[in-house]
């Protein structure tokens, strides 16, 4: 886990965590247990939504960290204007990284799905919370790895139809080489992030 | 206070304009540097009116930009948007103007660094890139005609609005040019939208090179180049343009 700190936001959004998990096993049971945690009510409720809240996202959608912190970063100053477009700061997060205006897309896509075997995990939070990494342990059944290894998990052909890439100019101008074509792609990802907000379409 | 006006007195100024102050800043502790454009509010226009024109504004650049990405033009990436602080984030570019290395200085950067660079050879300033005059003023025609290709008019085409990126700070290694400030940025089709286009960038190299003519030309030669069937239209309208000046008649 790597922990990002946004001294421009409000202490209480101030912190990001990141963890980033291979080899996940309990994808199913993790995504029904975020959905049934929505609906209990009471302390009870409290405590669960508490122990699954973070943001899950699919890995495999995501270009890069960057593509990922650009989101991050906006989902946060959505959060201190108060402009938040679905109901917590970590939903807002798989909000942004899709490019439409669809939440329910959003969270199919960069959500976590029965079969999603790689996920990052993100927390929001302020300098007070401490021991965000065994909290992340708690739910997720996964092998923790080094952010550095999410390259190796991107599945390019999913982030180029997400943000519908086939046939743009500038794939072309990459002319088949993987390596231009990667940074091309993850560049407009990033971008497309960055200016959702004054994104009219 | 406001979290990106916070995030801007963070940052380091890097020149101010009357339109836009610009800063280089960073978004979080491991960040790389970006460069934040802030169209700072304008006292002398009703608040309602100039909180609308920045936001339309910000967004306007901001699109811009994306169409160039997808359109394979060389631009700088949006990091951060933040409309109604009127600040447009975007990566940081680690090199110079084309202006200051063909031997017209830099503009709008402090005196101090400006004595400093009056006495680089600008000779020594481009070998540095490993790119030869010709081959600069061949990827700027390319990179223009993309853009007019993809119909994007940049509206203030100066070799100040185009810098050429260190090889070391390229992920590829590449020294690679890119067109910047797309402030005045629209989209159009017309011929002569983009005719103008090139004129002020010619007017641009007239004044502030020696030797403009042939370098200008090699600007054209790479444009025609790329624009292929597209480029007759573009050249009648520039001779026009040349003989008028950059605002049409009033007349008719």
């Amino acid at each position: 886990m790597e922990t990002f700190t946004y001294s421009h936001f409000p202490s209480a959004s101030s912190i990001v965590h990141i963890a980033f998990f291979t080899h996940v096993s309990n994808a199913k049971a993790l995504r029904a247990r975020i959905i049934n945690a929505a609906s209990l009510t009471g302390k009870q409720g409290d405590d669960e939504r508490e122990r699954v809240n973070f943001a899950f996202v699919d890995a495999r959608p995501v270009a890069s960290l960057l593509h990922l912190q650009t989101a991050i970063c906006q989902a946060i100053l959505s959060e201190t204007q108060d402009v938040l477009r679905t109901k917590t700061v970590h939903s807002e997060i798989l909000w942004a990284l899709n490019p439409s205006h669809n939440i329910t897309e959003a969270i199919r896509r960069y959500g976590v799905s029965d079969t999603t075997t790689s996920l990052l995990v993100v927390r929001v939070t302020s300098p007070d919370l401490t021991d965000v990494e065994a909290r992340m342990k708690a739910v997720v059944d996964g092998q923790l790895e080094d952010l550095s290894a999410l390259a190796s998990t991107t599945d390019w052909a999913t982030v180029k139809k997400y943000y519908k890439l086939a046939g743009e100019d500038a794939l072309k101008e990459a002319d088949g080489d993987d390596v231009r074509e990667r940074l091309v792609i993850d560049s407009i990802a990033v971008s497309t992030v960055a200016m959702k907000s004054v994104m009219n379409t | 206070m406001d979290s990106t006006i916070a995030l801007l007195a963070s940052s380091q100024p890097v020149s101010q304009g009357a339109e836009a102050a610009l800063y280089k800043g960073t978004l979080h502790s491991a960040s790389a540097p970006l460069l934040l454009k802030h169209r700072f509010a304008k006292g002398y226009r009703h608040p309602t009116l100039d909180a609308s024109l920045t936001k339309a504004r910000v967004a306007g650049e901001a699109r811009a930009l994306m169409k160039c990405l997808r359109s394979g033009v060389s631009v700088p990436g949006i990091r951060f948007v933040d409309a109604s602080a009127g600040v447009l984030g975007i990566e940081w570019i680690d090199g110079r103007s084309v202006r200051f290395l063909l031997g017209g200085g830099d503009e709008g950067v402090d005196d101090e660094e400006a004595d400093e660079t009056e006495e680089t050879e600008e000779e020594d300033a481009l070998a540095e890139y490993g790119v030869a005059r010709d081959e600069l003023m061949r990827r700027i025609g390319t990179e223009i005609a993309k853009m007019h290709l993809a119909d994007i008019v940049h509206g203030d085409l100066t070799t100040s609005n185009m810098m050429l990126r260190l090889p070391s700070a390229s992920p590829t290694n590449q020294p690679t040019l890119f067109l910047i400030d797309f402030g005045l940025a629209y989209t159009s089709a017309l011929a002569e939208d983009k005719a103008v286009d090139l004129y002020v960038l010619e007017r641009a190299f007239g004044s502030t090179h020696p030797d403009a003519e042939p370098l200008f030309a090699g600007v054209l030669a790479a444009y025609e180049e790329r624009m292929g069937k597209h480029w007759l239209p573009v050249r009648r309208k520039l001779e026009d343009v040349r003989l008028r000046g950059r605002k049409r008649s009033m007349v008719g």
